[in-house]
C-alpha cells in the first residue's frame, strides 16, 4: 500500500493521516444517523468481542470453580497469574513481531519514522524501550492485573457483592455489558486527568511517556500506582450490581485492550490494496504532544474541556495557544 | 561577560546538525542551519537534562532526544512540550572556519 495516499509525512519523518482523527459521531447534534451506522461496528469489532471472548475463555477454562475460589491459595493465583502473563505476552508480541521484528510493512503508516530499538535512551531501563517495557509488565503490571483480577473473583466467590445472573437478568447485564466502554473511557479520562497533575506526572506517569514513539510493549509499561488506578477500572464491578464475566471483561478491554493506542501505526496492512485501522492516532497525538487527547475520543471530553487535538494544523494551532500560556507563565516566573 | 573562544571547526558539525561543547565544567550546545548560520545554547533540555546536541536539528528547531520538546535555535524559545522554559542563549559566529562563542 502507498501511505502517501492517506496521509503526509514530514521532513522530520512523522506521517499525519489525511483525515483528521474524530470523536464518535454519537455527540453530534442534530444526530447524524448515516454516520452513526457506519460507526456503530466499530463499537464491538474487532476489539471488544474479542476481549468478551476471551472473558468467557478465561471463565470456562482457565479460572477455577466457584469454591476453590472462595479461598486465596497459591495455587490457582499462580496459575491464573501465568496464563494471564503469557496470553499478554502473545497477544502485544504478535503486532511487535509483525510490525517492530519483521517490519512487515516498513514504515508505512507509522507515525514516527523511527524504529525505538534503534534509538537506545537514557529514559528507559538498558537504554532499551522494549527491555524497559517487559520488565515493568513482568514486575509490576501483570502482578497487580492478577491481584485485582483474584480480589474481584474472591469477593463474587464470598457473596461480598451481588452476583447478578444472566439467567435472571439477561437485559439488564446486556445493558451493563453495553455501556462498559463508556465506563472504561471516562474512568480513563479522569484517573488520566489526574496523573497529569505536577505532583503524580514526575512521580507516577513520565514512566508512560517515556514512551514518545509508544510501541506494542509500551501499553502497559506503566508506575505501579498509574497500574492500580488504570486496571482497577475493573473494580467497578464491585460497586455496580453485575457479574464476575463483565468484570473479567472490563479488565480484559483494559489490560489486552491497552494496545490499539500504541502501536505506533494509523493501519496494519493486509495485503496490497487494504489496511485494518488501528485507532491509534487519538493516543498517539497524546504521546508526542503530552497535554492533548487524555481520553481516547469515544465520550468527547477533550472536546467538552478544550483539549482535543485532531492531529490536523487547526488541532495545532489550538495547542500551541494554550502552550503560549502556560510558557509565559513559566518563563515569566523564571526571572 | 568572557571573551570569545575558539569552541570547534565549523567542518566539525554537520549542516542542520547540532555539536556538544563542554568548557569550565558547564555544556553548551553548538548549532549549525543549512545555510551555515551559527547558534549557541546551554547544553541541556530546560525539561530534563538531556544533552540537546544528540536531538535532531531540522530547520530552525532542535529536538530533544529524550521526549520531544523544540527549541528555536536562534532565540532560545521553547516551542513544544513538555519543554516550557526557554533555553539561555550565547554568542556565537563563525571566524576563519572556526565557531568562536561567547558564554555568557
Amino acid at each position: 500500500m502507498d501511505d502517501l495516499q492517506y496521509g503526509k509525512r514530514d521532513k522530520r519523518g512523522y506521517w499525519t493521516p489525511n483525515e483528521p482523527a474524530g470523536v464518535a459521531p454519537i455527540w453530534s447534534f442534530p444526530p447524524q444517523v448515516m454516520k452513526i451506522i457506519k460507526w456503530l461496528p466499530q463499537y464491538f469489532f474487532p476489539y471488544d468481542v474479542l476481549w468478551v471472548l476471551s472473558a468467557l475463555a478465561w471463565w470456562n477454562w482457565i479460572l477455577p470453580d466457584v469454591e476453590v475460589m472462595k479461598t486465596l491459595a497459591w495455587g490457582w493465583i499462580l496459575k491464573l497469574f501465568v496464563v494471564n502473563l503469557v496470553a499478554v505476552f502473545v497477544f502485544f508480541g504478535v503486532y511487535e513481531w509483525r510490525l517492530y521484528i519483521k517490519r512487515a510493512q516498513g514504515t508505512r503508516f507509522k507515525y514516527n519514522a523511527k524504529f525505538p530499538s534503534e534509538h537506545p535512551s537514557e529514559a528507559f531501563w538498558f537504554k532499551s524501550q522494549n527491555a524497559d517495557s517487559i520488565l515493568r509488565i513482568i514486575f509490576h503490571a501483570m502482578p497487580i492485573w492478577t491481584a485485582i483480577e483474584v480480589g474481584i473473583l474472591y469477593a463474587y466467590a464470598n457473596g461480598y457483592v451481588p452476583w447478578i445472573s444472566f439467567a435472571d437478568h439477561p437485559w439488564y447485564l446486556l445493558g451493563l455489558a453495553l455501556v462498559m466502554p463508556i465506563i472504561h473511557e471516562t474512568h480513563f479520562y479522569l484517573i488520566h486527568r489526574l496523573i497529569h497533575t505536577p505532583f503524580l506526572y514526575k512521580h507516577v506517569h513520565s514512566v508512560h511517556h517515556n514512551s514518545v514513539n509508544p510501541s506494542p510493549y509500551s501499553s502497559l509499561s506503566m508506575h505501579p500506582v498509574e497500574l492500580l488506578l488504570y486496571l482497577g477500572m475493573a473494580l467497578w464491578h464491585l460497586v455496580i450490581p453485575s457479574n464476575p464475566i463483565l468484570a473479567l471483561y472490563q479488565l480484559h478491554r483494559a489490560g489486552f485492550g491497552a494496545i490499539p493506542g500504541h502501536i505506533g501505526f494509523d493501519k496494519i496492512e493486509m495485503g496490497d490494496k487494504s489496511g485494518l485501522p488501528t485507532h491509534a492516532y487519538i493516543h498517539y497525538l497524546h504521546h508526542r504532544y503530552f497535554e492533548v487527547n487524555y481520553g481516547d475520543g469515544l465520550v468527547p471530553f477533550d472536546k467538552w474541556f478544550g483539549t482535543f487535538h485532531d492531529g490536523s494544523k487547526e488541532g495545532d494551532a489550538l495547542m500551541n495557544a494554550r502552550y503560549a500560556k502556560r510558557k509565559a507563565q513559566m518563563n515569566g516566573t523564571q526571572g | 561577560m568572557s571573551d570569545w573562544i575558539s569552541a570547534c571547526d565549523l567542518s566539525a558539525i554537520e549542516q542542520e546538525g547540532a555539536l556538544r561543547f563542554d568548557h569550565n565544567g558547564r555544556t553548551y550546545a553548538i548549532y549549525r542551519s543549512a545555510t551555515d548560520e551559527v547558534f549557541c545554547s546551554d547544553g541541556l533540555c530546560t525539561h530534563e537534562a538531556v544533552h540537546l546536541a544528540d536531538g535532531l536539528v531540522m530547520d530552525y528547531e532542535i529536538e530533544c532526544p529524550k521526549h520531544s520538546g523544540a527549541f528555536d535555535i536562534r532565540t532560545g524559545d521553547a516551542l513544544r512540550l513538555p519543554a516550557c522554559k526557554n533555553l539561555r542563549m550565547h554568542d556565537a559566529r563563525v571566524e576563519d572556519g572556526k565557531v568562536m562563542v561567547r558564554l555568557r
